[in-house]
């Protein structure tokens, strides 16, 4: 794995200058110019995964002491006590972790793993699609919102940076997250980022040198500039060999589309391509019937979820400081179980954080005991903790935003004590 | 003619305006002119430009044809969009979703929970084994669902994404399309959410369609009680407020597992306390601030939550869920008179509506106004200043730039307020400004992914057999038909379409599609040229810059890549590459197979690859249409070239 900082120091220059043709404008413009400080300069990375679905926080993360929920899941309840086949995973005696994100186990203890629980939307809806997109949008009461959360987050940022990888999302199409209108990029495939011609690597070589030059004469300074960028990721990523991408020892991604996502956004943080706001998802949480318990459905789903992100930490290595991982769901389950035994739609789940700057080892947000009178609505965990104020706080202290009004604007709260206050 | 000719040179001649000019053109009894001479266009590139704003791109000889009819006819002839289009129909006509009710819809394309209902509630599988995903129920309800007629939802979605591109592809009425375009973007709904999907066909085909030409205020007025966009924000969920809540309304009642309309739960119609969940103002809040005023259009949130009262009540009929006429003589003048409004697949629910009086953008509602002051608020909107400059703008981005000039908008949202919101009018207005032909806004929009993919198409001539091919590359591209999440639309500017990844594709598609790699879709590179074989790839590039970019200046293009092109040692590479894999044009996929029996490729230019010899250099360079050739690879690069992205 090559990095910019790598072929700069190595005389990349020249390398480049025999590859597709010429070199990059944004390292040549940066090499004889003020901003190759600031391209040397590690930025600070966020990586959202969105959990589309809404996963059921209270098996993810389970009050095993409360009695109210075990009744309340005849079939579902799992228990902490060492007798059973696979216990849950005591985190400090009241929350226990399922057995199958024992990937977490360590990152808790290390006190690198955050959690809270109870997080949810204001906006009471059940609808999959208005919560994902209330929650995406940062605006819980605006449908018409045009822009994502994450896009603004980039137009906060407070520097242009130029680079085509400043906010990717390994989707096929740009989530509502990234909606807006500071540049974003989808890709599900970082090796799908060349001009194809299928079966004619030759003919394919003389289309983009071609349309290199077309882009490079166009009168449309959109088109111009943004062909550039495009040509510029082709050369770096076709450079760095991402098909033949080497995680470091002990980093096992799972062979499911989020440990794909994770691994390629490891690639692009190792590229020092500019990379500060990633976007990666994962479904299969709308877990309605036969949720399963130590094995099923929502142990594969949160497995995956678990060691995924557990490869992509290990992977990280010296990057763990400049990186942190938050997950999201629209919203929770039912805390009742239901007749197939699943769970229905409810309100408030859990968000996982992971990052050396956060204060980790606890589970942040009020659980309330699941008594039926305490229930949102009589059936639901209870929202008690706002969802913009978790995005908030971790994109603002950690990617070191500074106008937090612009990015959830009909928000006004406050900070739960996520992050450490140390600069 | 002559005569006619000489006396209008000699006119000129003689130094007269160029107003006396073109009055002399007002054409064919069209009633406008536009001034595009004066602009210092020449009738091709006025021409070029018109089919560049009003068409999904110009098919092979059609720039030809307007200029003989003349621009003013030829735009006439759009707005009227009453042109024969059997050839159009004729593909769409093995589509059987588009001609059906939304009650037949929801009867033949059931969502998945009501299939499982049916399944249940028919004893084809019990409720706890068909909630468990096994292959056994799974069959069942397969076998269940083919006994009943029914069909999957994907089928839905496909038909209606396919006649989409189908239509716009091939459609003389070719403005109609373009607005139905428009405004399904201007009032948009999303298949992704839950129950809108089912009702998107007829919402296009009914509501946004019909009314594309029309006067705004009936387009409002039908969106707003349309089962699609009821469901898509949530209106008909909004309910009279608690406390609100007028005598002699019914308490709410807590809300029902089952989503049977409650009047249908008793077997009977009796009128039956109806489920209040409370006032819901997503509907409210976006008819201001996207389909009429703006977000700058001078209304504040005690005017949305206002609104939203104004419009409680207005519901879907649940008779299309259920396909059972709740209503009998009876109790139907029973519902007239407690102010129900029974519309086709609207309902006015008087019993959800709030009775109370309300005031919108300071205009009063008099208490007890029901369904009638509904109608009066969207009439507000419609009929509003802030509307007509919004709607104004929103044309002029569309059809001039993504930065229109004030002057422009300003003109057409005068002629908006004085004809009473006509479209048509508008839309004169606009290509009769002068700011329309400047030569600053030619070749200005960026085309959207669809209108990239359509414009190869009939630019290219290609046949379209299996047109949800294309319709994955648009998705691709970056733009989910149909399936925008946001009630905002797609935003209408290059920015939001050019990035690198989204350019790389662009490209791509271009490869793909000439060098017949997009299943389903074939081009007959040769016979746009006549069936004329080009000398050289360099000369292909020439011949063919200027076939698929008519009017445009491709001096530069062409100097840029000759070198490229005549480098004959990559040349044979290329041709070498391309020999030992050439394999007979992509397979169809059977799923996806669209055939139009009278289309079927024949003779020469159909069929597998062609081959013909050219000389260059006194070696050979075989071309193969369709196939990965440099003739393929020439016009692939056109296609993904900056300039075939401009409109």
């Amino acid at each position: 794995m090559n990095s910019r900082r790598v072929f700069l120091r190595n005389g990349a220059l020249a390398l480049f200058a025999m590859g597709l043709g010429g070199v990059p404008t944004f390292i040549s413009r940066a090499a004889d110019s003020r901003k190759l400080r600031s391209l040397y300069k590690k930025n600070k990375i966020l990586i959202c995964i969105f959990q589309r679905g809404a996963m059921d926080g209270l098996m993810a993360v389970t009050p095993f002491e409360d009695q109210y929920l075990r009744k309340a899941r005849p079939t579902l309840f799992m228990s902490a006590a060492k007798s059973a086949n696979k216990p849950l995973i005591d985190l400090d005696g009241r929350f226990g972790l399922h057995p199958s994100m024992s990937a977490f186990e360590n990152l808790f203890k290390e006190k690198r793993l955050a959690i809270v629980h109870g997080v949810g939307s204001p906006n009471t809806t059940r609808s999959h699609f208005d919560a994902q997109d209330y929650m995406e949008s940062g605006t819980p009461f605006s449908k018409g919102t045009p822009s994502g959360w994450l896009n603004r987050a980039v137009g906060l940022l407070g520097h242009e940076v130029p680079t085509p990888f400043q906010a990717v999302s390994l989707t096929t199409s740009l989530p509502r997250s990234f909606y807006g209108d500071n540049a974003a990029l989808a890709i599900s495939n970082l090796s799908d980022f060349t001009v194809q011609l299928r079966g004619n690597p030759m003919g394919a070589n003389t289309a983009a040198k071609s349309f290199e030059e077309l882009y490079d004469q166009t009168s449309s300074d959109l088109l111009n500039k943004t062909g550039k960028e495009s040509f510029e990721a082709m050369k770096i990523l076709k450079t760095a060999d991402v098909k033949n991408y080497k995680p470091v020892a002990g980093a096992v991604y799972p062979m499911s589309p989020l440990g794909n996502s994770l691994k390629q956004i490891a690639q692009l943080v190792k590229m020092d391509v500019g990379l500060e706001i990633a976007f990666a998802e994962c479904g299969g949480w709308d877990t309605h019937y036969n949720q399963g318990t130590e094995i099923g459905t929502f142990s594969r789903n949160v497995s995956d979820l678990s060691n995924a992100i557990a490869a992509f930490w290990t992977d990280m290595a010296q990057y763990q400081d400049d990186v942190e991982i938050m997950t999201m769901t629209e919203f929770g389950r039912t805390v009742h179980q239901n007749g197939s035994n699943g769970t229905d739609h409810g309100r408030g789940s859990c968000m996982f954080i992971v990052g050396n700057d956060i204060n980790g080892g606890i589970v942040h947000g009020k659980v309330p005991e699941l008594s039926i009178e305490n229930l949102e609505d009589r059936r639901d965990l209870p929202v008690t903790t706002d969802f913009r104020a978790v995005f908030n706080e971790v994109a603002t202290a950690h990617l070191k935003i500074k106008d937090s009004g612009k990015l959830f604007p009909e928000w006004k709260g406050s900070s739960i004590g996520l992050v450490k206050k140390t600069g | 003619m002559k005569k006619i000719v000489q006396t209008f040179s000699l006119l000129f001649l003689l130094g007269t305006t160029g107003v006396l000019v073109s009055s002399f053109q007002a054409h064919n009894g069209t009633g406008f002119r536009f001034p595009y001479q004066q602009a210092g266009l020449t009738d091709r590139e006025a021409a070029s430009h018109l089919l560049s704003r009003f068409s999904f791109g110009a098919t092979p000889g059609q720039l030809e044809d307007v200029v003989k009819i003349g621009a003013e006819k030829w735009f006439q002839d759009q707005l009227t969009g009453s042109l024969p289009d059997d050839k159009v129909e004729a593909m769409l006509a093995s589509f059987e979703s588009l001609k059906m009710t939304n009650e037949e819809i929801v009867q033949t394309y059931p969502k998945a929970g009501q299939v499982l209902r049916m399944a249940i509630k028919d004893g084809i599988v019990d409720r706890d084994s068909a909630r468990i995903d096994k292959k056994d129920s799974k069959d069942a309800i397969r076998n269940y669902m083919q006994e009943k007629g029914m069909k999957p939802q994907a089928e839905l979605l496909r038909q209606l994404v396919n006649q989409k591109i189908l239509r716009a592809a091939f459609s003389e009425n070719q403005l109609k399309e373009v607005m139905t375009d428009f405004w399904f973007n201007h009032f948009n709904v999303a298949v992704g959410k839950g129950g809108v999907q089912q009702f998107v066909t007829s919402y296009e085909r009914d509501v946004i369609r019909p009314n594309s030409l029309g006067k705004f205020e009936t387009l409002l007025l039908a969106t707003a009680k349309s089962p699609a966009m009821l469901t898509y924000l949530d209106n008909n969920k909004s309910t009279v407020n608690e406390e609100n809540m007028m005598q002699g309304q019914k308490k709410p009642m807590k809300r029902r597992k089952n989503d049977m309309p409650d009047s249908m739960m008793n077997g009977n119609a009796k009128i039956k306390k109806p489920k209040m969940q409370g006032l819901n103002e997503n509907y409210a809040r976006e008819i201001m601030e996207l389909h009429t005023l703006g977000v700058d259009g001078g209304y504040t949130q005690a005017d949305v939550t206002e609104a939203a009262r104004v419009l409680t009540g207005w519901s879907l009929n649940p008779e299309i869920e259920y396909s059972l006429r709740i209503r009998n003589k009876v109790n139907e003048q029973r519902l007239n008179r407690l102010g129900f409004v029974y519309d086709d697949n609207f309902l006015f629910a008087a019993n959800k509506h709030d009775k109370g009086e309300k005031k919108v953008l300071g205009q009063s509602f008099a208490a007890g106004g029901g369904y009638e002051e509904g109608v009066k608020l969207i009439h507000l909107l419609a009929t509003h200043s802030s509307t007509a400059k919004f709607i104004a703008k929103k044309l002029a981005v569309r059809f001039v730039s993504d930065n229109p000039s004030q002057s422009l908008v300003d003109k057409m949202a005068k002629t908006f307020l004085e004809k009473d919101g006509d479209i048509k009018e508008v839309l004169i207005t606009m290509v009769s400004a002068a700011e329309f032909w400047s030569k600053k806004v030619l070749r200005e929009k960026t085309k959207s992914p669809f209108e990239l993919a359509i414009s190869t198409v009939r630019t290219t001539g290609a046949k379209v057999q299996a047109p949800f091919q294309l319709y994955q590359w648009i998705n691709k591209m970056g733009q989910k038909v149909y399936n925008y999440q946001a009630p905002t639309g797609f935003p209408d500017k290059g920015q939001y379409w050019i990035n690198s990844g989204s350019l790389l594709n662009r490209m791509n598609f271009g490869l793909a599609l000439a060098s017949g790699r997009v299943p389903g879709v074939k081009m007959d590179l040769l016979a746009l040229n006549a069936n004329h074989e080009p000398e050289s790839a360099a000369a292909a590039l020439k011949v063919y810059s200027r076939i698929l970019l008519p009017e445009r200046d491709v001096e530069e293009t062409i100097k840029r890549l000759t070198p490229m092109l005549n480098d004959p040692e990559m040349m044979d590479k290329i041709d070498q590459a391309a020999g030992k894999t050439a394999t007979p044009s992509s397979k169809m996929d059977d799923e996806d197979d669209m055939m139009m029996d009278d289309e079927k490729p024949k003779g020469k230019g159909g069929k597998g690859p062609q081959k013909i010899n050219i000389k260059k250099g006194g070696a050979d360079v075989r071309l193969l249409a369709g196939n990965n050739t440099m003739l393929a690879q020439v016009v692939g690069i056109i296609i993904g070239s900056p300039e075939f992205q401009r409109r």
